[in-house]
This record gives C-alpha cells, structure tokens and sequence, in this order.
C-alpha cells in the first residue's frame, strides 16, 4: 500500500514545458513568485494571470492537478482573508456587530487571495512539470556558484537524490516493521496523543537502525564505485541551454516588463474608480 | 613481475573487539594468512559459512579494508598504496549482498551510469557503456525503469550492470544472491557465468551456496578465517565429510552419490550435476547387471 506513492506530483506528458531546462523553470518560478509581490494593482494581476494560464495550457497538464495543490491551503487563505476583511483600519462599507469591513480591507484581501494562489498554482506548474531528478540537477547547477564561498553544492544535490531514491524503500520497511509489530499485538492508533505517540516508539527505533545499516551499507558501494565527490565528476544527462530556454528566457523578461507596466499604467487608463 | 590479476600474499586481518567504554576487550582474527593467486579470466569462488571471514578477504580485493598484516596486489599494484586506490576499485569492482543498498539512481540507466560518471569519462561514451553492460546481463528493456519496481535478481544485476560500465578486468561479487529467491538466483548466476564465458571478466563468487560454485574453475573453502579446503570443484565436492564438519551443505545429487558409494555402490567421487549422477548410475547398474 505504502509502496504505490509517487514522490512530489510529476505529471507524465510530452510537453514544451516538459522539455525545459530544470533550471529555466526554477528561475522563472522564482521571478514569478517575486513578481507577485512587486506588481502593484491589479493591472499586474490580470498579466500575471495571462502569463499563468499561457504556461499552463503550453504544459497540457489538466487544471484539475494545479487546483489539487490549492486544497492544502484553503484553510491558510480563509483566515488570511478574514483577518484582513475585518481588521484593516479605513473606510467602513459593511457593519456587523462591532466588526466592520473596510474598503481598505476589502482590497488587500482580494489581493493576497489573488498572490497566494497563483504563487501555488505557478510553483505546482513547476513540480508537475519536472522531475524530482532533474530538480536536484537544476539546482546543484544554478547554485554551483556558492561553492567559492565553500557551499558544498554537490553533496547537498547528491543528499537530495539518495533522499528522493530511498523514501520508497524506507516506506516500504516502516509497512514491514508495522505490521511485524502489529502481529505483536502493538497498537498504533488508538488512545490519547500521548500513548499514540509512546505507541510510534518500537516502529521508530528500528527504523533509525535500519536506516542507519543501510547508510553504511550504500556508502561502501558508492566508494566502491569509485564516488569521490564533485569533482572530476561527469555527467551522463549534462544540462544544457536550448533554444526553447532562451526564448522562455525571452518571455519571461517580457512577462516582467508588461506586469509593471500595467500596473503603473492601469490606474491611468480606469482613473481611480477600481483602486 | 608476473602474477595473476588478483595475489594475495600471508594476508591477516584483525578486527578490535572495543567494549562501551573505548578499551580494547580482544582481538578477533577475521581473515587468517591467506594466499591466492588467481589468474585473468577464472571463475573462483570462494565458500563458507557465516562468520568464516569470506566476506572481509573479498573487501580486501577493492581495498576497502586493508590488511594488518601482508600484502593484497590487484593487477600489481599493491592495495595500501593511496595513490592506487581508484585505479583497484576501477579494476575489480565489487558487488554486495543487498540489492537495494547498493543502487544510487532512481531511474535503472542512471544507475548504471554512476560508475563511468565518477571516473570522469565523456558523456558520450557514458551512454554507449550503459547500453553495452546493460544489454550484457540482459537488463536493457528496463533502462527507464525505477529500481523499486524490480524483482531482488533482477536489481541485482542492475548492479552488476553498473559494475562492468566500469569495464573491469575483475568483480568480486560478495554473496550477491543471499537475499533472492531461487528464480533470482538463477538469474544472477546465469549473468555471471556469461560475463565470465563471453567478456572473458575474472569473477570472484563469495557465496555459501554449493550449487553456484560447481561452474567454478577453482573453489577456496575458508573456516575461521583460513582457507582448509581448494581445488577444482570436483576435488573439493569429493570430501564430503570435510565439507559436513565445516557445515556447508553439499549439493543433493553430490550427496547421493557419496551415500551411495559409502554402502558400496561403484559410484565416482565427486559427482557435480543431475546429468553427471544419471549418467553414473547408469553406468553403475549396468555394471552391476553384468
């Protein structure tokens, strides 16, 4: 049961974005997300908007997997939406009780609605869209840099991916050791939060065993094979920028550029009736 | 100089036995002077039970352990050189027991490419390696595949795999079928046989397994850390007795030929397969109709 998880939410398909370079993505997912918090109005929005629904149909990934995402932070929203509906100081529109909603308050909440959910939609584009693979070999080459400043880059990545390789396996061992200790007559889920969490002791323990085992055991073979580090290293799928990564390059320069500029010239063109 | 690829010469090796507080409780001697010289292109295998010190003579032969005393040359160069290092674990690459330990990619052709990676070799040549050793334990339709979604013999020879795109001139496979079914088993062994028949590798089979080692060209049987028992397969299949007071199992029809033989039947000693004993009995009774 355990075993049939898939890790992060890659969705498989053939697209454009699919195809990117890993790092074209991480980049413009975190433009897209500083974006957010630059572009001033609602001019920047509806570019921001544009630009999401553009990505998303060039991915051919359903909506209905980017909305996924949002469920988990409904709860986060809803209470971000409130607070400031009723606790932003200005110009009352509705009273209830001793509580009023504001204009000010009505505006900064259908902003940060606005922010928070295309900052989750866009960064689901992105995990939907890359392997957990090529995420690590995005990130280890964009932040190769920080090396110079003693950063050890590559053994984070490689840390990352031997993660990404054994959660399977460990899942699979925690149903095992489970089940070993159910047979045993251990209980695991009922009783009050602190018997419960006795109760995950005798999973825990074994757990921690195995995996230190098998650490030892995966160090010695990387060794035998010859692992020395980053260094002197090649790679058997070496990053490289193509033509498709520059002309998203190219967009998304563009996409930065118009959601500026509509939001500085938005409120020109509507007057201040909206804003 | 010449030697064989792998010569190991009066080799001791002792762990300490440390109690909680650090002080030294004993000494217990793993490996106990042991000599080999083992030739380009052998198939050895080398028998035991738990505990006989198998397992750390085969650590010694890609220099992950080093001796205490004596000397482990691999393709003559001397294991405690630090400077050789890379080139031994290059030359003799090692296969261990647990399949899922030892595979690093997430996807079976990544895995097998981890070994040319870390040597630095071009990218290029790196894709023709990992087809050619993958295609050779007949792994290659599952290149894309994710290693948790195989069989134990078929990771197994994923990573037996990513031993040979190092293109070694020996691999040392340490009880790699201990946790397999005996489907799995078969499997591996079959790979190996053919690595050793085809691409000409010397292989060295640690394993307590008997019927794995009857293809061998030489067995080393190890007790306590020394080695009591060697010869060609049939030579050492020949001492029964021997191998039951080390408590190693014989293979069944090997057996039945010595009971056979101890009440009197004109049966050959060391009789290795289920063809070899038919044709023995055969033999046997034709002899006894006459």
């Amino acid at each position: 049961m355990l075993r049939d998880i898939t890790l992060g939410q890659y969705y498989q398909a053939d697209s454009v974005i699919h195809r990117l370079d890993p790092r074209v993505k991480l980049g413009t997912t975190v433009l897209f997300i500083i974006s957010l918090f630059v572009f001033q109005g609602f001019g920047g929005y509806l570019v921001a908007a544009l630009f999401l629904v553009l990505v998303i149909r060039l991915s051919t990934v359903p909506f209905k997997f980017m909305v996924k995402g949002m469920r988990s932070i409904v709860f986060l929203l809803s209470i971000t939406v409130i607070f400031n509906l009723f606790l932003t100081p200005g110009e009352p529109i509705v009273r209830i009780w001793k509580l009023s909603i504001t204009q000010e308050g009505l505006r900064l909440a259908v902003l940060l609605s606005i922010r928070l959910s295309f900052l989750i939609i866009g960064s689901s584009v992105m995990t939907l869209t890359t392997t957990p693979n090529q995420l690590t070999d995005g990130l280890e080459k964009m932040l190769r840099p920080l090396n110079k400043i003693k950063v050890p880059v590559h053994e984070i990545a490689m840390m990352m991916s031997i993660a990404l390789r054994f959660i399977p396996i460990l899942m699979e061992e925690t149903d095992k050791i489970m089940k070993a200790q159910l047979a045993r007559c251990a209980e695991f889920d009922s009783g009050n939060v602190i018997k419960k969490a006795k109760s995950l002791v005798p999973l825990l323990v074994p757990l921690f065993i195995s995996a230190f085992r098998r650490a030892n055991d995966l160090a010695m073979a990387m060794e035998a094979r010859c692992y020395r580090g980053g260094e002197h290293r090649t790679r058997m799928k070496p990053l490289h920028y193509e033509k498709r990564d520059y002309i998203a390059y190219m967009i998304v320069i563009c996409y930065l550029v118009g959601g500026v500029a509509a939001g500085k010239l938005m409120p020109l063109l509507l007057g201040s009736v909206l804003l | 100089m010449d030697m064989g690829i792998i010569k190991v010469k009066d080799l001791i090796y002792e762990y300490i036995r440390r109690d909680e507080e650090g002080n030294v409780e004993g000494i217990t001697t793993a490996v106990d002077n042991v000599s080999l010289d083992i030739r380009q292109g052998d198939f050895v295998a080398v028998l035991g039970h738990n505990g006989s010190g198998k397992s750390t003579l085969a650590k010694h032969l890609n220099a992950i352990l080093y001796p205490t005393e004596g000397t482990v040359w691999v393709d003559g160069k001397d294991t405690r050189d630090d400077t050789a290092v890379w080139d031994i674990r290059q030359t003799a690459g090692m296969v261990f027991q647990n399949p899922d330990n030892q595979i690093i990619g997430q996807v079976v052709e990544e895995d097998v490419g981890f070994g040319p990676e870390n040597m630095g070799v071009p990218t290029k040549e790196i894709w023709e390696r990992v087809e050619e050793s993958l295609k050779a334990v007949g792994m290659y339709q599952f290149r894309k595949f994710s290693p948790n979604k195989l069989s134990g013999g078929q990771k197994q020879r994923v990573s037996i795999a990513g031993v040979i795109a190092m293109h070694p001139k020996c691999i040392v496979l340490d009880e790699p079928t201990a946790m397999l079914d005996p489907k799995g088993r078969k499997e591996v062994i079959r790979a190996v046989r053919a690595l050793n028949d085809v691409e000409r590798i010397t292989v060295i089979l640690i394993t307590h397994y008997m019927e794995e080692v009857i293809y061998a060209d030489r067995v080393y049987v190890m007790d306590q850390g020394k080695i009591t028992l060697q010869g060609t397969p049939r030579e050492v299949f020949s001492e029964v007795e021997r191998l039951k007071e080390l408590r190693l199992d014989v293979p069944q029809v090997t057996l039945l030929a010595h009971e056979l033989r101890k009440e009197g039947f004109p049966m050959p000693r060391g009789v290795l397969t289920n063809q070899e004993f038919a044709d023995a009995l055969d033999r046997c009774v034709s002899e006894m109709v006459q």
